[in-house]
């Protein structure tokens, strides 16, 4: 059954991100963890894409704006075949490697370098607009934090994508509720972003960002607008381990990595 | 706005024609003209804006599909000429200095000159043009943020031709260009001139006591004046354009050193960064021992208002005041028993 099949993806990708925790520098593992549903549905249900073929123009794209959380897209990356998990979790942060601790555009897959937040929106309306001036219906994906959506430059993006109508532009905010120095709320309040987003003409829905057919079924609704979609997510989401404390950052040590890998029911490698 | 063909005569097939009918536009009218008739051409052509194309812009009249005034948003409008650039088109992005350069200057840097992305920001009121619409209108310090991004290419036209012929240059030029104009003058150099060539500067005029190098309009044109009134006084003077700022011709400010007994840089921007300190660099780096006058806008924001050539005046920018500046600076001849200075081991 294919939702089967993408838990099991979900799964795995989320014992990659633990390993990069793991690795001598770490890696943003609560934003990481928390959005890994949403790029399994992205890529796994939704997304034209060919791995052995990064830049095929037919493609989908998709845009990590929080590029902080490299470790998950590199991760999901692996789980579709981009690039090699174990090479990816032998070179992550190694002197010379392409996989940056921020997103890097050298590494298969991955659209433009991105970890300076508050890009991938204007990003994601430029590839829009330049898939619409070329007659092709690419569709185009961002990730955003919630935290990100403090960045002013998201805002005025939102309002070209609404001017012109880029319907087929996606944003979804992981609303994992944490940025770097604590509580989302606590810090710049994104309080009533559904509202927000549908004020500024977005076609906007909020959703359990953990449920694969509710994130499905919003990504594949007919949209005349551009579609926001607000992902309610936890950090550290899906490790039983991290439950309710996700860290916005770690560096594991080897029992750690091995707890956290028993609690998906995994043994270490 | 006429045409860029309006009159019969073709913009890039008779560019010092074209510009000799259209006496009266400045030269971020000749760059819309030029990327008008260019756009002919090219259909992956697309220009951006801000909000501050003005009215009956050119080529939104001729190629409107590929026009987009996307509003006041700076940032966003340099993360979007990025993601268009990356589905294949060449995407020149229109704004005033302050903002497409420093308002926007991490989005150039991260999208433009990290990514290489195949974008050409285009920006009038460098320098002081902006004149009375004061400092929040000047762009002083652009150059020396945008000349220290890697793989940014820097161009300041002199004058009207070299404006068509760097704007046609760019297109065939894969990768991030700033493109640095004025706002007011109407500059026609009327010297004889080497071809245009990116990346390569051009020597104006020869002479062997003071070296000029300049660039943009005003720079120029104050670097030739200066250049005929020392001649009146006896002194010889190179003048050399530097119309791309990087990729720097090294060589060429190498030469002039060389040449000459004095170097002098001439330009609308702060002495601090720019075509100034890049020929301190060169010329230190490279152990040649050579006084570097830099003439610029002197450290300071200008709060008060003015004409743009009365503001040039007051950072000491007009031709003769430098030639008094120069005068008092210049040293004696060599003594014909000094070796001459050698450039490289």
């Amino acid at each position: 059954m294919a939702q089967a099949s993408l838990e099991e993806r979900a799964r795995r990708i989320r014992r990659t991100i633990l390993r990069l925790a793991a690795t001598p520098s770490g890696c943003h593992l609560g934003g990481s963890l928390s959005m890994v549903e949403l790029l399994v549905v992205l890529l796994g249900r939704v997304m034209k894409f060919r791995p052995d073929e990064p830049r095929w123009e037919e493609r989908d794209s998709l845009i990590l704006s929080k590029g902080h959380a490299a470790a998950g897209l590199y991760a999901a990356l692996a789980e579709f075949e981009f690039i090699d998990t174990e090479e990816l979790v032998q070179r992550y942060n190694a002197d010379g490697s392409p996989y940056t601790g921020h997103v890097s555009a050298a590494v298969p897959g991955v659209e433009f370098p991105t970890g300076s937040l508050g890009h991938g929106v204007g990003l994601g309306v430029g590839l829009a607009l330049g898939h619409r001036l070329r007659q092709r219906t690419n569709r185009v994906f961002v990730v955003c934090g919630d935290g990100e959506m403090g960045e002013g430059s998201n805002w005025e993006a939102l309002q070209v994508a609404a001017q012109h109508r880029l319907s087929r532009l996606t944003v979804l905010v992981d609303r994992n509720g944490g940025q770097n120095d604590g509580p989302t709320e606590a810090i710049l309040s994104q309080a009533q972003l559904v509202e927000r987003l549908r004020a500024f003409g977005w076609s906007t829905v909020e959703v359990d960002g953990h449920d694969l057919e509710a994130l499905g079924s919003a990504l594949e609704a007919p949209s005349e607008a551009p579609r926001a979609i607000v992902a309610n997510t936890r950090k550290g989401a899906g490790v039983p381990m991290l439950r309710g404390k996700g860290p916005h950052y770690a560096v594991f040590n080897a029992e750690q990595l091995r707890r956290a890998l028993s609690s998906l029911g995994e043994v270490t490698p | 706005m006429t045409s860029p063909t309006s009159s019969g005569t073709d913009l890039l097939s008779a560019p010092a024609e074209w510009l000799r009918e259209q006496p009266d536009l400045s030269n971020r009218q000749v760059f819309r003209h030029t990327l008008t008739r260019l756009a002919d051409a090219e259909e992956r052509l697309v220009l951006l804006e801000a909000d501050l194309a003005g009215g009956g812009d050119p080529f939104a009249a001729r190629h409107p599909g590929r026009f987009i005034n996307l509003g006041i948003c700076e940032a966003a409008m340099l993360d979007i000429a990025c993601g268009l650039a990356s589905t294949g088109h060449i995407v020149f992005a229109h704004t005033f200095a302050p903002f497409g350069a420093l308002r926007a200057g991490e989005q150039v840097r991260l999208g433009m000159a990290y990514a290489q992305a195949n974008v050409k920001l285009v920006c009038d009121y460098g320098g002081l043009s902006g004149a009375f619409f004061g400092p929040t209108h000047h762009a002083i310090e652009d150059l020396a943020l945008l000349r220290a991004m890697p793989g940014m290419m820097v161009v300041s036209p002199s004058d009207g031709l070299e404006t068509i012929q760097a704007t046609r240059a760019l297109l065939e030029h894969d990768g991030p260009v700033y493109l640095r104009l004025g706002r007011n003058r109407v500059t026609r150099l009327d010297e004889a001139r080497p071809a245009f060539a990116l990346g390569r500067a051009m020597c104006l005029r020869e002479g062997s006591d003071v070296g000029l190098i300049a660039h943009g309009e005003v720079g120029v044109s104050i670097a030739l004046d200066v250049a005929a009134r020392l001649e009146a006084q006896g002194v010889s003077s190179r003048v050399v354009n530097v119309h791309t700022l990087k990729p720097f011709d090294e060589e060429a400010i190498l030469d002039t050193a060389e040449r000459t007994r004095m170097l002098v840089t001439v330009e609308e921007h702060s002495i601090v960064g720019g075509l100034g300190g890049a020929v301190c660099e060169s010329v230190a780096t490279h152990g040649v021992g050579r006084r570097v006058l830099r003439a610029g806008i002197q450290d300071r924001y200008d709060s008060t208002a003015g004409s743009h050539e009365a503001l040039l005046q007051r950072h000491g920018l007009e031709a003769a005041a430098l030639v008094d500046s120069i005068l008092g600076a210049l040293p004696r001849p060599r003594l014909a028993a000094l070796a001459p200075a050698s450039r490289r081991g």
